[in-house]
């Protein structure tokens, strides 16, 4: 906490004023929880079915466009929702502008590429199968 | 990167013990954190031996006491003992709460740890400075915004309107809900904390209030309001049995209604 400044008590109270923005990140990580209960429900079914009919039988699965697109929403919801949870984090401890921003633009960076590793992945096994090159 | 340590004229140090007084009946042991910004040495404790036998039931009794017959060096805010000004919220045993309505016989243990309001700074022994605190209270304008020209008696309002205020106005701005938050504790500079927020809802909830697009204008921010995670402390501390966290969930949920 500063306390060499002479700004009075109400313009540290004011700061820079209100980013007028907050409600949209509000709902979003409340809508990607609920997303995530079913999606992690059939997450669980996913891994059962995985786990009995060998390496063919996953690359089947896979290929059921309702799997696939399954599989695919619950990579891209669970990166989108870490991205948020963890982008809390970093606003809540990290106070230094010189570690924050860096911070934050990592933490956004690794969820977004780990959503597009996962999606170009599913798709690849859906859409053209494993082994074409 | 996170602070993980205490600055260093923050360690507080073993202080001075006060015995008690030949013949004392009934002995409890305050434990008081004692800081003086003209003496450049750390904060300490310091230990008082207090015959409970001969004070009021109240831990403000109990630290009035100690001012008035051990040590008149110790420094204290209150006002009205009885629960009404906010002046003398303190935090006992780790909890946050009022000395004047907390009883002494009520707190465990034959020690009681008396200290400031935590992360505030200290202005001495147990006042902690609350002009941020204030003026993040003054912030939100708590007072009645209208355009429309002022009625030749008063803004009337329905009985049913009226109680929508209940359990907001009865605030005493004592600050024990805010600096037991730990949302507050880490970014006290940009959140504005529970108790300016339960005052905003109780601006917000006023029937007779023609300004709550402005007032959620200058609320939606992920700072000023959103740093609430719903931890709950507040609720916890509460020495009026208040609820803010409530009332921060009823102001997101305004946002919310704003825009869906």
């Amino acid at each position: 906490m500063s306390r060499s400044s002479l700004r009075t008590p109400l313009a540290r109270a004011r700061g820079l004023g209100s980013a007028h923005s907050g409600v949209g990140s509000f709902i979003s990580e409340r809508a990607t929880s609920v997303a995530l209960v079913p999606l992690t429900l059939w997450a669980v079914y996913a891994g059962i079915r995985l786990g009995q009919g060998g390496y063919d039988g996953a690359v089947a699965f896979l290929q059921s466009p309702l799997n696939a697109v399954m599989a695919a929403l619950l990579v891209f919801v669970s990166a989108l929702h870490m991205k948020m949870g963890m982008q809390v984090i970093i606003e809540d401890y990290i106070h230094l502008p010189r570690s924050k921003l860096p911070a934050l633009l990592l933490n956004s960076g690794l969820c977004w590429l780990a959503a597009a590793i996962g999606v170009f992945s599913i798709l690849k096994v859906a859409l053209v199968g494993v082994g074409a090159h | 990167m996170a602070e993980f340590t205490l600055p260093k004229n923050s360690k507080v140090t073993k202080g001075k013990h006060h015995p008690a007084p030949q013949g004392a009946r009934k002995i409890k042991t305050f434990k008081v954190y004692r800081y003086d910004p003209e003496i450049d040495a750390n904060p300490r404790w310091d230990t008082y031996d207090v015959d409970v036998g001969a004070c009021g039931p109240m831990v403000l009794d109990a630290i009035l006491h100690i001012k008035n017959t051990v040590d008149p060096t110790l420094a204290i805010r209150r006002s009205c003992r009885e629960g009404v000004c906010g002046s003398c919220s303190i935090n006992l045993g780790g909890r946050n709460t009022l000395a004047c309505t907390h009883a002494w016989s009520d707190v465990p243990g034959n020690q009681i740890t008396i200290s400031p309001l935590p992360h505030m700074p200290v202005i001495k022994d147990l006042v902690a400075d609350l002009s941020l605190f204030f003026a993040q209270y003054e912030s939100i304008e708590p007072w009645l915004h209208t355009d429309t020209p002022e009625p030749q008696k008063e803004w009337v309002q329905t009985p049913e309107d009226r109680g929508l205020v209940d359990g907001l106005y009865e605030c005493i701005l004592c600050a024990c809900c805010s600096t037991a938050c730990p949302s507050y504790w880490w970014n006290q500079e940009k959140y504005l904390g529970p108790a300016a927020l339960l005052q905003a809802y109780r601006w917000l909830a006023d029937s007779r209030d023609e300004a709550r697009g402005e007032r959620l204008d200058y609320l939606e921010d992920p700072f000023k309001l959103y740093r609430c995670h719903t931890i709950m402390n507040c609720a916890q501390v509460c020495p009026k049995g208040l609820n803010p966290a409530k009332a921060i969930a009823s102001i997101k949920a305004m946002l919310v209604d704003r825009v869906v």
